[in-house]
C-alpha cells in the first residue's frame, strides 16, 4: 500500500532525509508504485487462457447439450455421449486403481525403506517416466499390452497404459506426502518404539493421507483427459462394456474423431459437449483437491512448524 | 563415579562409548554409570556431543545414518548393542523426550497411549496407565475434561509434559531427555522441571541441558561433556561449586559455551 502524504510534516533542520526528494529517488518510488498496479493485471494475464477455453467451450457446448445427450445409452441414438461418458468413468476407474496400487508401493518404498541411493535413481525415473510423451507411453502400452500380452484393444490394455501415464504423479505425490512427515514426528515414533510398520500406519499414513488423496484426484484429473495413451490401445465402441476385454469409447476420443466434422454437423456439436464434460471433471477434480487441501491444513495445524 | 543416593547396581553403565562419523569422534571413550533413582545432567557447549551420548543410550543414534559405535551400554546388566539384542524394544524400555514438544496428530488420550498400543496392551489396562502416566508427568488436572481434545491444541509447556506422559505410560526404568525445555518459555519451563523433580524420585533420568541452572536446580548429578570427552561428573553442588577442571569452571561461569 502506498503511503499517505497528507499529514506530512517538514523534517526538523539537520535531521536525516527519510523522504525521496532527489529526482531519481522519486522515479524510482513511482515505478515501484506502479509494478504494485500492473502486477495484479499479470494475474489476469494468466486466468486468460483458461477463461477464454472454458468459455469458448460452454458456448458452443451448452446450444446443443440436453439430458438424453447424457444418459441415452441406446447405439443408435449417434446425439448421445452417455456411453464414453460411462465407458470412460470404467476405464478411469480402473486406470486409478492400477496407479494406486503401484504408485501407493513405490512412493511409500521410496519414502521410506530405500537407502538415499536408490531412492533418488527410482525419483528420477518417475520424473523421466512423466516428462515421456503421452504418445510414447500409447505405444509402448500397444506393444506391451496388445500385442505382446496379447490382450487387444481393450479396456485392460487402455487401463493398464492410461495407469502407466498417471503412474508417476501419483508416485510424486505419496513420496512427497510420506517425506514430507517432520523428521521429529518420525523420531518420536520411533523412539517410543515403534516398528517401521507401527510408524507408517499409526503416524505416517495419517498424517499423509490427505496428501495421497490429493494426489489420487490430480493423476485422475490429468489420465481423464489424455487421449494417446488410449487412442493406440482401446477400439471404440458404441457399446458400453460389460467385461474387462471389450472395446470401449472415451471423452477425448469422441473429441479427436470428431473435431474435423466441419461446423453444424452432428460430430462436432459432441466434440465441444465432450470437451465441455471433460472441462466439467478436471475442474471438478481440482475443486475437490483444493477442499481437501483446505480441510488438512486445518486438522494438522501446528504440526509442521 | 557414584550417584549422590547410591542405591543398588547401577540401571545403566556405559564403558568405552565411542561414536564417530566418517573421520569425526563425536564421543570419544565416555564411562559413566547412572544409578536407581537419580537425575544426571549432562552439560557442556554445542557440540560437545551430549545429544549423541544421550540417543546413544537408547540405540536412537541408529537413526542417523553413518554413525559408527564401539564399546558397550549395559542396561541392568544386558549390553543395548550385543547384535541379539533389537533396538525396538530397547526404545520401548528406555524413553525419551526430545528438544521440540513431538505430539502426534492425534488426541491427547491417543497420544499418552500410543506406546502402550504399540505392545498392544490390554483396553482397561490403557486407560489406567493413559491416566497413571498423565499424572506422573503432572498433566493431569489440565486435560482430565477432555482427553479427545487434539493434542496439537495444547500449549508447547503442555505438549512437551504430554511427550513425558507418553514416555512414561510403558513404565520405562530410564528416561532421556535432551534439552527438554529449550523450546519452552519460563513458566512452562518451571513446570516441567518440577515434574523431572518427583519422576527422579521413581526412575533414572539423563538429562541433557545446556542450561546450568537447570542442571543446578534439578540433578543430583552433573556430567561435564567437552569435544567428546567427558570432563568430570560428580555429585552437583561439587561441580558446580567447587569444579576440580579448569574446563568445567570456565563453562560453569559462562566464560564459553
Amino acid at each position: 500500500m502506498p503511503a499517505t502524504v497528507e499529514s506530512y510534516v517538514p523534517p526538523p533542520p539537520g535531521a536525516e532525509l527519510l523522504r525521496a526528494t532527489s529526482l531519481s529517488l522519486r522515479w524510482r518510488v513511482s515505478f515501484d508504485r506502479a509494478i504494485g498496479y500492473l502486477l495484479p493485471l499479470l494475474y489476469l494475464v494468466a486466468l486468460l487462457p483458461i477463461a477464454w477455453i472454458v468459455y469458448w467451450v460452454s458456448v458452443h457446448a451448452l446450444v446443443t447439450l440436453n439430458w438424453s445427450a447424457l444418459t441415452d445409452t441406446s447405439p443408435l441414438d449417434t446425439h448421445s455421449l452417455a456411453v464414453p461418458i460411462i465407458s470412460t468413468f470404467y476405464v478411469m476407474l480402473l486406470a486409478t486403481v492400477i496407479a494406486v496400487v503401484f504408485g501407493l508401493f513405490g512412493g511409500i518404498a521410496t519414502a521410506e525403506f530405500l537407502s538415499e541411493r536408490v531412492a533418488g535413481w527410482v525419483r528420477t525415473s518417475a520424473n523421466l517416466l512423466a516428462g515421456t510423451p503421452s504418445v510414447v507411453v500409447g505405444y509402448f502400452g500397444y506393444f506391451a499390452f496388445v500385442l505382446y500380452f496379447g490382450w487387444g484393444l481393450n479396456v485392460i490394455s487402455g487401463s493398464f497404459t492410461l495407469a502407466f501415464f498417471m503412474l508417476p504423479y501419483l508416485f510424486r505425490t505419496v513420496d512427497l506426502a510420506y517425506t514430507s512427515v517432520p523428521r521429529s514426528i518420525r523420531e518420536a515414533a520411533y523412539g517410543q518404539g515403534a516398528r517401521p510398520l507401527q510408524y507408517l500406519l499409526r503416524i505416517a499414513t495419517p498424517i499423509a493421507f490427505p496428501q495421497v488423496l490429493n494426489g489420487v484426484f490430480l493423476a485422475m484429473a490429468i489420465g481423464v483427459g489424455e487421449t494417446a495413451p488410449l487412442w493406440l490401445t482401446l477400439e471404440q465402441s458404441a457399446l458400453v462394456p460389460t467385461g474387462l476385454f471389450q472395446p470401449a469409447s472415451f471423452l477425448t476420443g469422441q473429441i479427436f474423431e470428431d473435431y474435423t466434422s466441419g461446423p453444424g454437423t452432428p460430430g462436432i456439436a459432441l466434440a465441444f459437449e465432450a470437451a465441455f464434460i471433460l472441462l466439467v471433471v478436471v475442474i471438478s477434480l481440482n475443486i475437490i483437491v483444493r477442499i481437501i487441501s483446505a480441510r488438512f491444513r486445518k486438522r494438522v495445524e501446528g504440526l509442521f512448524q | 563415579m557414584t550417584a549422590a543416593n547410591a542405591s543398588g547396581p547401577p540401571v545403566l553403565s556405559v564403558r568405552k562409548l565411542r561414536v564417530r562419523a566418517g573421520k569425526r569422534t563425536l564421543l570419544d571413550d565416555v564411562d559413566l554409570e547412572f544409578e536407581q533413582k537419580s537425575l544426571t545432567a549432562v552439560i557442556g557447549p554445542s557440540g560437545c556431543g551430549k545429544t549423541t551420548f544421550v540417543r546413544s543410550l537408547n540405540r536412537m543414534t541408529e537413526m542417523t545414518p553413518g554413525l559408527k559405535i564401539s564399546g558397550r551400554v549395559d542396561y541392568l546388566g544386558q549390553n543395548i548393542y550385543d547384535p541379539a539384542v533389537d533396538p525396538v524394544l530397547v526404545r520401548r524400555r528406555i524413553g525419551m523426550v526430545f528438544q521440540r514438544p513431538t505430539v502426534f496428530p492425534m488426541s491427547v488420550f491417543e497420544n499418552a497411549a500410543f506406546g502402550l498400543r504399540l505392545i498392544r496392551e490390554e483396553e482397561n489396562e490403557i486407560d489406567r496407565a493413559v491416566m497413571e502416566a498423565l499424572q506422573r508427568a503432572g498433566l493431569w488436572d489440565e486435560v482430565k475434561d477432555d482427553l479427545n481434545r487434539s493434542a496439537l491444541g495444547l500449549s508447547g509447556g503442555q505438549q512437551q509434559r504430554l511427550c513425558i506422559a507418553r514416555a512414561l505410560a510403558v513404565q520405562p526404568k530410564v528416561l532421556l531427555m535432551d534439552e527438554p525445555c529449550s523450546a519452552l518459555d519460563p513458566a512452562a519451563t518451571q513446570r516441567v522441571e518440577a515434574t523431572m523433580d518427583r519422576l527422579k524420585q521413581e526412575i533414572v533420568i539423563v538429562l541433557v541441558t545446556h542450561n546450568v541452572g537447570q542442571a543446578a536446580r534439578v540433578s543430583d548429578r552433573v556430567a561435564f561433556l567437552h569435544s567428546g570427552h567427558l570432563v568430570e561428573v560428580g555429585v552437583t553442588a561439587d561441580i558446580l561449586e567447587r569444579p576440580r577442571e579448569k574446563l568445567t569452571e570456565q563453562f560453569i561461569t559462562g566464560r564459553f559455551g
